[in-house]
């Protein structure tokens, strides 16, 4: 099940857009028709010219709109509502305000809790107050005015009938705002003076980064999905703890405008400091297969997150999905690219077999699921590596590219029909050519080895461990700041990558050598340059004093050089694999690096989740962890609210004139409350019916055969074809015509979701909520406008 | 269309349908006439003779059946003839949360006028009406007359060329109708044309040029109303200087004599008599009658009655 609500992109816009002149223009033309109908079965022949003149005129009323009459009557209908006190639900609201506040105060010990409810009282309220003002006020109105004949000194006036309903649903419309306004002002300040003072810390808008959520199980190995525990409700998948499964969460545009400021302490002990830095919140399920003590729950389930950048993992994770592959998978995530090349020549020997049991019909060593994966593995990779945009890996990305190609081909021919001629010859040529271009990957990547490993660098920041609080008050607890200039503990890639930029940028700077030796000043330059403490800058220094004299770093022209013509950070790595500069320092090997230009590639920030604590799981689902940007006032989120429910009024306003205009008040009323029930509760049912499979949706006629002939829904009626086609066909009418229907009645629920965001404390995002609001109420606006004129227009205001 | 033709009706009927499009009843048949330029037109009737109707076609509150109808050289459907109309209900069906000055504005706003115009248009008016006082109130305060008055002012808010009342002095006192009368004849002294219909036949007699009696949707009676409450087969001699002994020996003279002061003219019925002669003959005689005009236009000359 998802629970995200979809944005509304520019391609959405452009399909809506069709789709509304779709529907527009087939009602429109269907609306001519029958009036076309309808006029010449009434006057003949002369129908034809009475339409005609009647529907030139209809236009030339829309042609000759006038603000000035449009205004005078948006003016009257203002008046109106006020001095018949329309705004005595104001007096309703206000008195409901002062009794609400000894029920709703302390009603909860949950800061935020209290928070939501006292917000969503007041949305709730405001809704419920203005529905029945708008509803008696649209439906009502218009039919009023002709039955005690108001209209007929306004008709008789140059007044267009379309301007008259322009005017009465914008006078509605003021009235609404009027009403909206007022009662949102004063709900504002109820809030802010009822909620208790601890609570009102947490009145803001939030603004989350939500990222995607993928899974790494025990075994180490990515997945779609966690752990189900057992739930029937399985939105949160569960990561086991104490193993290497991780909760995956990948946000995309993190950049500056992402950070906020936090409190940090001053690493010279002096205090505590404003920084910018990263504020993660979480909201995670804990799981636990032992009875804990009651200190046990109150602690909660211990959590971590590691910050990282990983290119290998996510250029070569994809091939850990099929088994065949995993090897090679796993030794390229591992930067062992020389290991990799031999399982692509045993993997290339494989396929060349292959290509051979293709034409003698034997049966394959590879089966089709790793061929796909093979090919989109390496696509993935490519493509990967390419958003890189480094020229070193540009021989590398080739070879995949290549390989990507003729995967394409193989792909494509294997799937094709067995009546191609040829089809095993050149099945088994593709194969041939994929082994041949997999050799030549393998080749590729033991040549390019070191520069891959250089230039595919894994940076893995591994942030101290936390309770995620449950059940009790803390949500605070759940929320981490980290800053964005990160110290934290090394691991040995990390290390000797670090060591050797900073080595390599202070030797070019000719700061390493001093005569034959190392420079008397080299522990101090490590320690302002590289920040690293004094223990272990001293311990460095020893042990590369050590490596000079044993020979395995020289001193040439000035400057220090690895003996064997090794790279610095491979120098490093194998001191390090030698357990030679093991820190005698308390913290290890602290780093710092900074959040966006080192642990993010193109905006993208790779966040691990994992549970530390043995028998126990933690459930996650992809909201339940973002990235919190700088926090909007509580009052834009509260007016976005505000804005989304005078939209949903607005549309109610226009279809309930709409209505009127041909029918009597209550009739009026009865269309748009329908209208409005369907819409807000059935829309989603007339959806899944609509887009039902024809087998699971029975039409009418043949559930009805079905239920003569005892058969199970799903069989099928038990009937010759030719008659299966008549049922068929005539349950696609009512199927059709509900289509209709579900085009027609708008789609209430789109007006619901900015409260419920406001309510839990986040900001309304615009393109979610707004702009499909919006777009609904305009939707509907334009063609009810035209319709209510034409029927206002072309309807007898004396018929009896 | 003749030029001094203001409204101009073609063999316009009207049907009342139901819901399933049955005929219920034909309010307006085939009927023809004009209302020329300047003059005061009374349209005349007992309770259904489709007068009402007829007035609502020309407004374009209800679209005739059949035949056609131009108003200042417009088809009735055009809703730009309404620049130059004013219209009085029979009601006063305005919005009587609004006070005289909020009317007057709100219906001035609908027509081409600036703030300034309506103002000055809104004061003269609410003085001719004799609404100064009342100006402020609501029109929901206003009594039956005060309510008329309002009703007039906002029918003439545009200076319109065609005023359509209808039963303008329903509901005034004596005063009030005699104010109405006086108004509906300087409108005419300026020039403009008034349609009203009316059951105060006294009123019609007293204002109108000409008048149309309908009976149950056909025309019946249509021209002058002088002309048609001549009696021309009766003459009358009056004098204020006859003896008794005069008035037998005229009588004796008048068979070989004419005497020179004497009075002698044809006896006028009123409007009540003629609306009841020609209601009763209708019931007793159905079928369409000539109008006085017709017959002119047959004898090549004005007068005579039907």
């Amino acid at each position: 099940m998802d629970f995200d609500v979809a944005p509304f992109t520019l391609r959405d816009t452009a399909e809506t857009v069709t789709s509304w002149l779709f529907l527009i223009g087939t009602l429109g033309v269907l609306s001519l028709l029958i009036s076309l109908l309808l006029s010449v079965a009434r006057n003949g022949a002369a129908g034809i010219g009475i339409f005609s003149r009647g529907l030139l005129s209809f236009l030339e009323d829309v042609g000759s709109l006038s603000p000035r009459r449009i205004l005078a009557l948006t003016n009257l209908t203002l008046k109106e509502a006020i001095r018949r006190k329309a705004l005595l639900v104001f007096a309703v609201f206000s008195v409901l305000l002062m009794f609400a506040g000894w029920f709703l105060t302390n009603s909860n010990e949950r800061a935020e809790l209290q928070v939501g409810i006292h917000v969503a009282f007041i949305l709730q309220t405001i809704s419920w107050l203005m529905l029945p003002v708008v509803f008696f006020l649209s439906c009502w109105a218009l039919p009023e005015d002709i039955r005690i004949r108001s209209l007929h000194t306004v008709v008789t006036k140059p007044a267009r009938r379309i301007e008259i309903v322009l005017g009465r649903m914008f006078g509605m419309s003021l009235v609404m705002l009027l009403l909206l306004v007022s009662m949102g002002l004063i709900g504002y300040v109820w809030i802010m003076r009822q909620l208790p003072t601890e609570a009102t810390s947490q009145l803001t808008c939030r603004v989350p980064v939500f990222g995607r959520l993928l899974f790494v199980n025990r075994a180490g190995q990515p997945e779609e999905k966690g752990i189900n525990v057992g739930d029937v409700w399985d939105f949160r998948s569960h990561i086991e703890g104490d193993t290497r499964a991780r909760g995956v969460f990948m946000f995309d545009d993190i950049d500056e405008s992402t950070l906020v400021l936090g409190t940090e302490f001053a690493s010279d002990g002096s205090g505590t400091m404003q920084v910018p830095g990263l504020k993660f919140e979480c909201q995670f399920e804990a799981f636990r297969t032992v009875k804990g003590s009651e200190s046990s729950i109150i602690e909660g389930v211990q959590a971590q997150y590691t910050l990282s950048n990983n290119p290998r993992e996510d250029a070569f994770s994809l091939f850990s999905r099929s088994e065949t592959l995993r090897p090679l998978a796993e030794a390229l995530r591992d930067a062992q690219f020389r290991t990799a090349a031999n399982r692509l020549e045993e993997l290339s020997a494989k396929i060349a077999a292959d290509g051979e049991a293709v034409k003698i019909n034997k049966s394959p060593e590879l089966q089709p699921a790793d061929y796909i994966i093979l090919q989109l593995g390496t696509l993935y990779a490519a493509g990967v590596m390419g958003e890189r945009e480094d020229a070193a890996l540009e021989a590398t990305i080739a070879a995949f590219q290549k390989a990507t190609e003729i995967g394409v081909d193989l792909i494509n021919m294997a799937s094709a029909s067995p009546d191609v001629d040829g089809k095993a010859e050149k099945l088994s040529g593709l194969h041939k050519a994929l082994a041949q271009s997999l050799t030549e990957l393998a080749a590729v990547l033991t040549q390019e080895a070191d520069t891959l490993h250089e230039h595919l660098p894994k940076l893995e920041v591994i942030l101290p461990s936390f309770h995620v609080a449950e059940f009790h008050e803390g949500g605070q607890q759940n929320i981490k700041f980290v800053p964005r200039t990160v110290r934290f503990s090394a691991d040995a890639e990390t290390q000797s990558r670090f060591l050797a930029g900073l080595f390599e940028k202070l030797n070019n700077a000719n700061q390493l050598v001093e005569g034959d030796g190392l420079s008397s000043q080299l522990a101090a330059q490590l320690q302002s340059e590289g920040k690293i403490s004094e223990q272990n800058s001293s311990l460095v220094v020893e042990v590369l004093t050590e490596q000079l004299a044993s020979g395995a770093l020289k001193v040439e022209g000035g400057k220090l050089a690895v003996a064997d013509g090794q790279r610095w950070y491979q120098f490093f790595d194998s001191l390090i694999q030698k357990n030679l500069l093991i820190s005698g320092d308390d913290e290890g090997w602290m780093m710092e690096r900074d959040l966006i230009n080192d642990l993010t590639t193109k905006g993208r920030l790779r966040v691990e989740v994992a549970c530390l604590n043995n028998q126990m799981y933690l459930g996650m689902a992809r909201p339940d962890l973002f990235i919190r940007k700088p926090d909007r006032a509580f009052m834009i989120g509260y007016t976005k609210a505000m804005a989304s429910t005078a939209l949903m009024m607005m549309l109610i306003i226009v279809l309930g004139v709409t209505v009127s205009c041909i029918v009597k008040g209550p009739v009026a009323l009865f269309f748009t409350l329908t209208f409005f029930i369907v819409g807000q509760f059935f829309h989603g049912f007339m959806h899944e019916i609509l887009i039902a499979p024809p087998d699971g949706g029975m039409g009418a006629i043949a559930s009805a055969v079905m239920t003569a002939q005892h058969r199970a829904p799903g069989i099928g009626m038990d009937v010759s074809e030719a008659t299966q086609r008549v049922v068929q066909g005539i349950d696609a009418v009512p199927r059709a015509m509900l289509w209709g229907f579900s085009q027609i009645v708008p789609d209430f629920r789109a007006f619901n979701a900015a409260s419920g965001f406001v309510e839990n404390g986040f900001d309304v995002p615009f393109a979610e909520t707004l702009i499909p609001a919006f777009l609904i109420c305009l939707g509907f606006l334009i063609p009810c406008v035209l319709i209510a004129g034409a029927l206002l227009k072309f309807r007898e205001l004396e018929s009896k | 269309m003749s030029n001094d033709a203001v409204i101009e009706i073609r063999n316009l009927s009207k049907i009342y349908r139901d819901f399933w499009g049955r005929k219920k009843v034909q309010a307006v048949k085939s009927l023809s006439m004009d209302v020329k330029r300047g003059e005061v037109f009374g349209l005349l009737g007992p309770n259904g003779s489709g007068k009402t109707t007829t007035m609502k076609m020309l407004l374009g509150l209800l679209f005739p059946t059949s035949g056609e109808m131009t108003i200042l050289g417009k088809p009735a459907s055009d809703v730009s003839k309404n620049e130059k109309i004013g219209y009085l209900p029979e009601e006063s069906y305005l919005y009587r949360f609004l006070n005289a000055d909020e009317t007057l504005d709100f219906y001035g706003r609908l027509f081409k006028m600036s703030s300034a115009e309506r103002n000055r248009r809104a004061d003269e008016l609410i003085e001719m009406v004799g609404l100064g006082k009342a100006r402020h109130r609501q029109l929901k305060e206003y009594s039956k007359g005060m309510t008329r008055r309002i009703g007039l002012a906002q029918a003439l808010i545009n200076n319109p060329d065609l005023v359509l009342l209808d039963e303008p002095t329903s509901g005034l006192d004596p005063i009030g109708t005699r104010e109405m009368k006086d108004l509906i004849l300087r409108l005419k002294s300026e020039g403009k044309t008034v349609v009203m219909c009316s059951h105060q036949l006294a009123d019609v007699q007293d204002v109108c040029d000409r008048i149309a009696v309908l009976f149950q949707g056909e025309l019946k009676v249509l021209g002058r109303v002088e002309d048609l409450l001549e009696v021309r087969n009766e003459t009358q001699i009056r004098s204020s200087s006859l003896s008794d002994a005069a008035i037998s020996d005229i009588r004796e003279v008048l068979k070989k004599h004419n005497i020179s002061d004497a009075v002698i003219s044809r006896p006028r019925a009123d409007l009540e008599e003629l609306f009841l002669r020609t209601v009763r003959e209708s019931g007793e005689r159905p079928g369409r009658r000539f109008t006085t005009e017709e017959i002119a236009g047959k004898s090549g000359k004005s007068g005579g009655q039907a």
